[in-house]
């Protein structure tokens, strides 16, 4: 039964279709730019502001100066939740191989920073370090033509009675990190890795035949990789290492500014969301009830006819859904050569948009549209319940 | 809806003392009206008597005015403020002209004239339909709409619209007024003879039926009564013979 009055509904749009047209062009009026507006948001915050806060190295804590830690406080930090990622490091500025060298191009990089990681490394989303296997950054990758499998030998020097001495290690890379995440030439090794580097250079009874073999787990580390597990965990992580009395910074001050500006865009962009629906609802409240009145005869006969009040008050409903999802995906398709041209102009970093729409905004505005219809056709179901027969029998 | 179907052993239009004020102190009283299924009756009163008014109450599409004594039914079905229309309105029951002649302008004419029946819930007799629309003489219009057809069309239609569902009571409205004179006489003949088909009871609002198809038909008794203060415009068939027409 309910097929007629949605047929009737369906057709009376589309024989009134300009006025059908004005109200979906209404519609993409208000929508349009709020949809661009939402695909700025998601573009710029979601993505840039986004990569910002999730590049790990903001989240990281930096140890200033020297100090001695044991395994006690790495085990206790590795257990703490707000503790992202912790590896031991032997000094408290990195360490350096003196040279680097690609057997296969032939080329060799001098002073390479070795950096320790292990399974966990924030910076690395692959199979974590071991001894002899390494990831090395896309700087040091480029520098020496090599790659994940290639094979590399780092030199390490030192100088005893005024003699250098050389002791070399083959280190098989396992994979790269990219410039964003590390835009400068380092290798990252296994602890045990570099703890054999300081005992070459520091220990003599170490030989260049010998230096590689496991060693015993020095008392304590001079410092330490640490990672907040988010950037809210920041500050509480600093203040637990202060409190044991670690000196420490972050290495973006800033990050927790930026993560109070993407909650704040965030609120902003909602607050203007709903003004602009609060707007359009009443705008399409107003529209559905002269609506009504424009068919206020026809409702007449209608209920003349013996349709009960139900059906009738599906018609407005209908048209009022027919309207909102028909103008929702009008917007979406107009406003899509917008989205494409204002990523065209401002060109960003491949893989990256400035305004980006995903397809759960447009189902949640499909939705939300749905709920606006529904709700806005209330005042003209009222209107029409109160039309009764008797008025397609006196009017002019 | 009431699925049962319309009681014509009986008066299918049975009223006492049904009245509305239409103006403040102006009321159209139907005082008593009786019709069989196939018995025709015109209201035949001067404009503004409350013609069209009458009707409109016979069809219950109006508020009614407390009198004693009141009885409304329609096809043995009792007219009240709480019975859903479609209980004494619907197709089979009623068919009602309009005299504005109200159609739906975005569905076709065969759209219209079947509207009564689909909101009913019911099945169009398809040959009965076919029949209607071409004695009308509106065969080649069926997929037109109401904004491509002459006034006299649309009025024809509304006659056809009125008579699908094989109503009980035939309510006619100035069911000629739009159509010029040479017509008048044919679609009147046609009203006669597809409601006899129907074997719907008429009741006819006209101003203009001196002549014509119903020049002869038994007409209400119409008074006008001043009573303290208050004017009455009365129709009631009350020791008159409705004609049979079939």
């Amino acid at each position: 039964m309910m097929r007629i009055p949605v047929t009737l509904a369906l057709r009376e749009l589309r024989h009134d279709w300009q006025a059908a047209l004005c109200f979906i062009a209404a519609l993409a009026g208000v929508l349009g730019p709020l949809l661009i507006v939402l695909a700025l948001k998601n573009g710029v915050i979601g993505t840039m502001v986004g990569r910002l806060i999730e590049d790990p190295s903001n989240r990281e804590i930096l140890a200033i100066g020297a100090g001695a830690h044991d395994a006690a406080f790495f085990a206790a930090l590795g257990v703490r939740q707000d503790v992202g990622f912790v590896v031991p490091a032997t000094r408290s500025i990195n360490t350096s191989a003196n040279a680097v060298r690609n057997e296969a191009s032939r080329k060799l990089e001098r002073a390479v920073p070795l950096i320790p990681s292990a399974a966990g490394d924030p910076l690395i989303s692959g199979a974590p370090v071991a001894p002899g296997q390494v990831w090395i950054s896309d700087a040091l990758a480029q520098d020496l033509s090599a790659g994940a499998g290639d094979t590399l030998d780092m030199i390490i020097g030192r100088e005893v009675d005024g003699q250098r001495e050389n002791a070399r290690r083959d280190l098989q890379v396992i994979g790269v990190v990219p410039a964003e995440i590390w835009p400068r030439a380092a290798v990252f090794l296994s602890v045990p890795d570099l703890l054999a580097v300081e005992r070459f250079r520091d220990d003599l009874s170490a030989t260049p035949a010998n230096w590689t073999e496991p060693v015993a787990e020095p008392e304590s580390y001079a410092s330490f990789r640490l990672y907040a597990r988010s950037l809210d965990d920041i500050g509480n992580l600093a203040a637990h290492l202060s409190d044991l009395g670690v000196q420490s910074r972050p290495r973006a001050e800033n990050a927790a500014l930026l993560l109070s500006f993407r909650r704040n865009l965030n609120i902003l962009f909602t607050a203007i969301a709903a003004l602009a629906m609060f707007g359009f609802w009443a705008a399409m409240s107003a529209n559905l009830r002269g609506m009504v009145e424009r068919q206020r005869v026809i409702f007449s006969l209608y209920s003349m006819l013996t349709m009960p009040d139900r059906q009738r008050c599906l018609i407005p409903v209908v048209q009022s859904l027919a309207l909102v999802l028909v103008g929702v995906m009008a917007t979406v398709i107009l406003i899509l050569p917008f989205l494409v041209a204002i990523n065209a102009v401002f060109d960003s970093v491949p893989g990256e948009s400035v305004a980006r729409l995903y397809a759960g905004d447009i189902l949640a505005t499909l939705v939300l549209g749905a709920v606006t219809a529904v709700t806005a056709a209330v005042w003209a179901v009222v209107a029409v319940r109160n039309v009764d027969p008797q008025e397609v029998l006196t009017h002019a | 809806m009431s699925s049962a179907a319309p009681d014509r052993s009986h008066n299918v239009v049975a009223i006492r003392n049904l009245g509305i004020e239409r103006a403040p102190g102006f009321f159209v009283v139907i005082e008593e009206l009786d019709l069989h299924a196939g018995e025709t009756i015109v209201l035949d009163a001067v404009s503004g008597a409350g013609k069209s008014t009458a009707l409109g109450l016979i069809a219950g599409a109006l508020p009614v005015a407390a009198f004693p004594d009141t009885r409304h039914e329609i096809a043995g079905v009792a007219v009240t403020g709480d019975t859903p229309r479609a209980d004494y309105a619907g197709p089979d029951r009623m068919g009602f002209v309009l005299q504005t002649n109200t159609l739906v302008p975005y569905l076709s004419l065969q759209e219209n004239i079947e509207l009564p029946v689909r909101v009913a819930g019911q099945q169009v007799d398809a040959e009965w339909q076919d029949h209607l629309i071409r004695a009308m003489g509106l065969g080649d219009f069926r997929a037109r709409k109401p904004g491509q057809l002459s006034v006299g069309q649309r009025q024809r239609v509304s006659v056809a619209r009125a008579l699908l569902g094989r109503p009980a009571v035939l309510l006619l409205d100035e069911p000629v007024s739009a159509l010029d004179p040479a017509n008048v006489a044919e679609v009147e003949a046609l009203i006669v003879h597809l409601a006899a088909e129907a074997g719907s009871a008429v009741v006819l609002a006209s101003h203009q039926a001196q002549s014509g198809e119903f020049a002869h038909t038994p007409r209400a008794d119409h008074r006008i009564l001043n009573h303290q203060g208050q004017s009455y415009s009365i129709f009631s068939t009350k020791g008159r013979a409705a004609a049979r027409v079939a």
